[in-house]
């Protein structure tokens, strides 16, 4: 599980690839320190290359939505995977982000 | 079909899962939504285990057993841990919360229960025993 992480015009981005499952979780976590440091910001989640997401996965979504409530900025997430958006919807999370 | 996956209560474990179901999809001809639901409700499960059946730093085994009855897809996974019933111990969640009332936790068992038909527990000879089934 990787992602990369890239900024222009004040716009976060970051792309997600490979498999977040419970074993991912505390790799990703590290890994995605930078956005919650930019949670002022606009941040883009390119979900096109998640390949699967459990519930622990999803909660790394929260915090990082958590975070940009509490410090002004926002979270869209692109390119989602129908199976990984089934994920969102059945738990409620897919009105807590903006998607495209 | 039957098949059997012993693991370890180590949280490196999990990727196999998916091997496991995997394998399980191509043998039943299930699709891909199919296989990635079952990956799903199997992690949850047994991440539970691996989190919180057993006391930090023994290690200890336990199973997961697949097989089908007619329509129906059977996973039933035994630990040894302590008597923990997940159905009953999980927290209500409602997913009409905003994102600043909606808490990190509990989403497991719930995935479990919307995703598959049945969801029942027992304790019996000493083993946590938590049956999924889906109808395929």
């Amino acid at each position: 599980m990787t992602i990369q992480i890239t900024e222009e015009n004040g716009t976060v981005t970051g792309v997600l690839n490979g498999r977040l499952d419970t074993a991912a979780v505390a790799q990703f976590t590290q890994d995605m320190k930078p956005l919650m440091e930019q949670a002022d910001k606009h941040i883009v989640l390119d979900c096109e290359k998640l390949s699967f997401i459990s519930s622990s996965g999803l909660r790394l979504f929260l915090s990082l939505r958590k975070e940009t409530i509490a410090k002004g900025g926002d979270v869209t997430i692109m390119n989602v995977p129908p199976e990984v958006k089934q994920v969102f919807t059945i738990t409620g999370f897919y009105s807590l982000f903006q998607f495209q | 079909m039957e098949k059997q996956l012993t693991l370890v209560n180590k949280i490196e474990q999990i990727p196999q899962l998916a091997e496991f179901v995997e394998q399980i999809c191509e043998e039943l001809g299930l699709d891909v939504a199919m296989n990635f639901n079952l990956n799903l409700v199997l992690e949850e499960a047994v991440t539970n285990v691996i989190m919180y059946a057993f006391p930090q730093g023994e290690e200890h085994t336990f199973t997961l057993k697949a097989w089908t009855e007619g329509n129906k897809l059977v996973f039933e996974l035994r630990d040894q841990g302590k008597p923990f019933n997940p159905i009953e111990s999980a927290p209500e969640v409602d997913t009409t919360l905003s994102a600043d009332e909606r808490e990190i936790g509990g989403l497991g068992i719930f995935l479990i229960q919307k995703i598959m038909d049945e969801v029942s527990y027992q304790y019996e000879g000493q083993s946590n025993i938590l049956t999924m089934v889906k109808v395929i």
